[in-house]
């Protein structure tokens, strides 16, 4: 065999086996979502193809509407909830000190527990009669703000999104942090003798110096929120009266709950098209003219 | 790096002491002391509920239990069958994160080392996979696992799992591998080394540090996964323990304190993950991150 065969050979070897089980079991699973779309089918039995039926109900069923809607919500509480705070807390968190470590630990704690965990935790503190938060309430005499925080359809989403938000916040401050002390320290010497403000500071030469970053963290919040599913699913189950379905759980309750696999293979569609639209939209939006 | 880092925080804080009050400072601490608690209260509160009688968990919601009860655990682990769910989580996640870094570090070191035509599509691929929503793949998920016969198996979840973590490993790992100097590369041709030996013997080694951080990422989102669980698995004897935990979700009646135990249990592995590896981790959250 020649230097340069034995040398393909390996790129293919090499290569071969991860880009196939990724393309078998990511990539492909996508385009039969698409197909599957075209089909009226119940999970076993004959395939019925029916075109652009199941597409053409999701975009007049108001539930899709409903979810599609939590699923904005959910995302502008991730863009404008976990950025500006994970951006505050990396702005003041920048030093190696045992306090910063510490704190810094903290915040990201809920990020290596089970959303399960999670959504069982959140589920307690919400409880209307034995939760932590009612009975906060009630000891420093606000009694009158207890609510059903989960069964009332006029909150529980945005009861929802409180351990959302808590929950997520730890990665992006790590990766605003990792980006400020990338800032060389010539600049913050720079500006210090030039007498800079830190309001001006901030502004005019962190956030820019650190802007890629922020656009990669509203990428990831953008197809994170997509996902938000364990959570719901397992905290309101997307009720009551689907005031938290989100187009995971629309699309889950569709397929696995009443056996429609087509109508659920066109919303998963739809939230690719959705979440890809969304990433293409915001970093349209955010890009800096120079 | 660390050192750069260090340099560029000790002139800051320097600079920082100039125009700025310590009460400032002060203040800064309080509230950030007051956010790390509120942030680690539902853990703590998990804790402690976890050793409570049910009356204590209801009556004194925010107190500690008379008597620590070690017991609720052992009820726990009874009920919930979590010997079993433990077991099976193990055996996924440690196949899926042998495979993930197995096939990820050898993806990354044909991607990072060698031109080739196929090079940028490929790369593209991955990136495009990070971007998609992994929910939308459940349902044809479940078809073709259906399809394939391996629904219901241990397979169901290790090879999507592996599917899932590839990019981050082969980017995590392509980063650091890129800044291993190719000298030692070529030296090793010289000598006679053929790539597999390079891969085996030098790459693998050396880096290391980027498949630990990997390794770590990987067994996080493998063992907290619930989604791909629920749809994948249907059989007691196969349930993950986030599957076995999520019993406990629906049902108002509940037993509280066991269900607090439970969790416990379930947590306790990530937490010392977390305890041990912070580091790592944090670094595996901002690799690529800031490249972008």
């Amino acid at each position: 065999m020649t230097e340069a065969a034995r040398k393909r050979a390996f790129i293919a070897i090499g290569l071969l086996p991860a880009l196939l089980l990724f393309v078998f079991f990511v990539i492909v699973p996508i385009f039969w979502s698409a197909y599957f779309g075209f089909f009226d089918w119940k999970g076993i039995g004959e395939m019925k193809f029916i075109g652009l039926a199941n597409y053409a109900e999701a975009l007049s069923d108001p539930l899709f509407y409903k979810a599609f809607k939590n699923n904005m919500i959910v995302v502008a509480a991730s863009v404008f909830g976990q950025v500006p705070i994970a951006l505050v807390l990396a702005l003041v968190l920048t030093k190696s000190t045992m306090f910063q470590r510490f704190i810094r630990a903290s915040v990201f704690m809920p990020m290596v527990l089970s959303s399960v965990v999670i959504g069982i935790i959140w589920g307690y503190i919400y409880h209307p009669q034995i939760g932590i938060l009612n009975f906060l309430l009630d000891s420093v005499g606000l009694g009158s703000l207890k609510q059903q925080w989960l069964s009332d359809p006029r909150i529980s989403m945005y009861a929802l999104m409180v351990p959302l938000i808590w929950n997520f916040i730890g990665p992006y401050m790590v990766m605003f942090i990792a980006a400020l002390q990338s800032i060389s320290p010539e600049i913050h010497d720079a500006a210090r003798i030039d007498g800079v403000s830190p309001m001006r500071k901030l502004f005019s030469i962190e956030m820019p110096m650190i802007w890629d970053t922020i656009k990669v963290a509203v990428v990831l919040c953008i197809s994170g929120s997509l996902k938000a599913f364990d959570l719901i699913y397992v905290m309101t189950g997307g009720g009551p009266a689907h005031s938290t379905e989100l187009l995971a759980t629309y699309m889950y309750n569709n397929t696995f709950n009443v056996f429609r696999y087509g109508y659920g293979s066109a919303v998963s569609t739809a939230i690719v098209i959705i979440s890809l639209v969304l990433v293409a939209g915001s970093q349209y939006l955010m890009k800096r003219k120079d | 790096m660390q050192h750069a880092v260090r340099t560029g925080t000790a002139k800051r804080s320097v600079s920082g002491g100039v125009g700025r009050k310590p009460w400032a400072e002060a203040v800064k601490n309080i509230l950030l002391t007051l956010y790390a608690l509120v942030t680690l209260y539902p853990l703590i509160w998990l804790f402690i509920s976890a050793f409570k009688t049910n009356d204590e968990f209801f009556d004194k919601p925010f107190g500690l239990p008379a008597e620590w009860r070690f017991e609720n655990m052992k009820r726990a682990w009874e009920v919930s069958d979590m010997g079993t769910s433990l077991v099976n989580s193990l055996i996924v996640t440690i196949a899926a994160l042998i495979l993930t870094v197995l096939l990820g570090a050898l993806a990354a070191y044909v991607l990072a080392r060698f031109q080739f035509r196929l090079r940028a599509p490929a790369t593209g691929l991955f990136v495009l996979g990070m971007l998609i929503p992994i929910h939308s793949t459940l349902v044809p998920l479940f078809i073709i696992l259906k399809k394939i016969g391996l629904y219901d198996t241990y397979w169901a979840l290790i090879l999507p799992y592996t599917a899932i973590e590839l990019p981050i490993a082969i980017f995590v790992t392509a980063a650091f591998l890129g800044t291993i100097p190719r000298e030692i590369e070529e030296a090793a041709l010289i000598d006679g080394t053929g790539y597999w030996g390079i891969f085996g013997r030098i790459m693998l080694p050396l880096a290391a540090p980027a498949l630990a951080t990997v390794s770590i990422l990987a067994f996080l989102r493998f063992w907290n996964d619930f989604a791909f669980a629920l749809v994948f698995i249907s059989k007691p004897a196969l349930k993950t323990v986030p599957l076995s935990l999520s019993v406990f979700a629906n049902g108002y009646s509940t037993d509280y304190k066991l269900t607090m135990a439970a969790m416990v249990i379930a947590v306790i592995p990530t937490i010392v993950a977390f305890l041990l590896f912070q580091e790592k981790i944090m670094k595996g959250m901002t690799a690529g991150a800031v490249k972008g």
